[in-house]
């Protein structure tokens, strides 16, 4: 079974330059600075691209690195053990900056997330944002869930979509998530 | 009052909280010892506590929330305001930063 949040990625154009990593979660297990390490990497990669296309690449580096080192924080803390590896495929096609992301999640970390982001999309990012700032002050044993993909939405101006596929029920769930940005 | 690790340096000038290079800790409890600085800064009850993040190049959404919630302790108190001082050349700070205004309109928030 597969349940869809948010957008839907569009069939990929042929011939398009696709930039995949994988990051193993192996012997040397995955950590939490491979996060801000990928994500670097790919915004310094990109806002190359992103300078001979003429865009503004500074932004490009910053926007991309803050959306990728927020998408692969959650993939780092909420994957399934002994399925952890990540995967990563990136491009950039005139202004518009694409990323896949795919994981697992254990069955019950899937349905919290689910639920959650049925919350997330029925409302405006940027009312919600605020309203889950003041909720989280409230409760100081908040972390913050959900802040993350609000402010790409509302500050970054990013589209995102989910799909869950589960083989059977109670099963871990392969998650994907994409992502654009329109980089200005 | 300082916190200096390879990656960011936090550190105090009377009311102002200085934040200079990356901020991509992993939770609230990791974000800890520098709202401790913050909060010691609030309880000598200046007229105005300011954050100076213009050496800031890099925070993630939890570090966004440690400036929200600070942000809301201070606008609970009568007697003491709250400056944030910006750079444009940084652009999380452009694009993230306005909502702490939205949070506390009373908020002198500068981004230069």
């Amino acid at each position: 079974m597969i349940s869809h949040y948010g957008i839907i990625p569009p069939e990929r154009v042929e011939n398009v330059a696709v930039t995949r990593l994988i990051l193993r979660d192996g012997a040397l297990e995955l950590r939490w600075f491979h996060c801000s390490e990928t994500a670097e990497f790919l915004g310094d990669y990109f806002s190359v691209q992103a300078r001979v296309a003429k865009l503004n690449s500074r932004d490009a580096q910053h926007s991309i690195g803050y959306m990728a080192n927020e998408i692969l924080e959650n993939a780092v803390k909420f994957r399934a053990l002994g399925l952890g590896d990540i995967e990563i495929e990136a491009t950039l096609q005139a202004n518009a900056f694409e990323m896949q992301v795919m994981h697992f999640v254990e069955a019950s970390v899937g349905e919290r997330f689910q639920a959650l982001l049925i919350e997330l999309l029925k409302r405006d990012p940027g009312e919600l944002l605020i309203e889950r700032i003041e909720a989280n002050a409230a409760d100081s044993s908040s972390g913050g869930s959900g802040l993350g993909i609000l402010t790409l939405m509302s500050d970054y101006g990013a589209s995102l979509g989910w799909s869950f596929a589960q083989e059977v029920p109670g099963a871990p769930m392969r998650l994907s998530i994409y992502a654009t940005l329109t980089l200005v | 009052m300082e916190i200096k690790t390879s990656e960011y340096r936090v550190w105090v000038e009377g009311a102002t909280v200085y934040f200079e290079g990356t901020m991509r800790l992993s939770s609230n409890d990791a974000y800890a010892p520098i709202q401790e600085i913050m909060a010691k800064v609030l309880a000598t009850a200046p007229p105005a506590v300011t954050l100076d993040l213009t050496g800031l190049e890099f925070l993630n959404s939890s570090g966004i929330n440690l400036f929200a919630k600070f942000t809301i302790e201070v606008r609970k108190l009568a007697h003491t305001g709250l400056a944030v001082r910006g750079s444009s050349r940084i652009p999380w700070q452009s694009k993230s930063l306005p909502n702490l205004k939205k949070l506390y309109p009373a908020l002198d928030l500068a981004i230069s």
